[in-house]
């Protein structure tokens, strides 16, 4: 799967695009990446799968694309 | 096949002249009688010891295109629009220049006001769009909005 970083996001995790192996689901894919990247505990941030906002579990597909997105600031 | 969305996307600062062709575009839509624009210009905030020199925006293009297109849909089923128009830089723009342009038409002033007023919201707060404020002290700091 692809992990797309956006944002803030990209300061903690050094790049804009990551490719995993693929985790069973969301919230595994959470934890794997707050292990790697401790400091992502003090960011909050919205995950989308497949440009869809998630807030629940949601089971990882091969090919699927997750982006992980910090508050908005637009305008 | 569902069309595909518009792009909003504009590289760089939005000129004035581009605001000024724009509202001469319409003088061919006849059933208009009202226009309502918001133009968002970068704001010179003193954050720390530095002031912002200019914003750099990043999006999440194709997911920004896809809400943006439902943010339209609803609009134009709420409101009597004749039209609707969003602009919204990326890349650097420097203090003082415009970032967002939107512009909404119609036949009465009621509606291109509300929705105008409802479309500015919406884009900041649904639009998966970042900025990233650049200080005149070489500092960098992600923009909040409030």
């Amino acid at each position: 799967m692809e992990l797309l970083i956006f944002g803030s996001l990209t300061d903690i995790i050094g790049t804009d695009k990551l490719v995993l192996e693929n985790p069973l689901d969301t919230e595994l894919l959470k934890a794997s990446l707050l292990k790697k990247y401790p400091s992502l505990e003090q960011t909050n941030y919205f995950l989308a799968l497949n440009k869809i906002m998630v807030q629940e579990k949601k089971p990882l597909q091969e090919g699927d694309v997750v982006a992980l997105m910090p508050a908005f600031s637009g305008g | 096949m569902e069309k595909t969305p518009k792009n909003i996307f504009f590289e760089g600062p939005i000129p004035a002249q581009k605001i000024a062709d724009d509202i001469q575009k319409h003088a061919s839509k006849k059933d208009i009688g009202a226009h309502s624009i918001f133009l968002g210009q970068v704001r010179e905030d003193q954050i720390g010891d530095g002031q912002v020199a200019a914003i750099d925006y990043t999006c999440y293009q194709e997911m920004a295109l896809e809400k943006m297109h439902q943010i339209r849909e609803s609009l134009f089923s709420k409101y009597a629009l004749t039209c609707m128009h969003v602009h919204h830089s990326l890349g650097r723009v420097a203090v003082g220049e415009i970032c967002l342009f939107v512009f909404v038409s119609s036949k009465h002033r009621q509606a291109a006001i509300e929705a105008c007023t409802e479309l500015v919201e919406s884009i900041k707060k649904e639009l998966p769009i970042w900025g990233k404020e650049i200080l005149n002290n070489q500092a960098s700091v992600w923009k909040q909005n409030q």
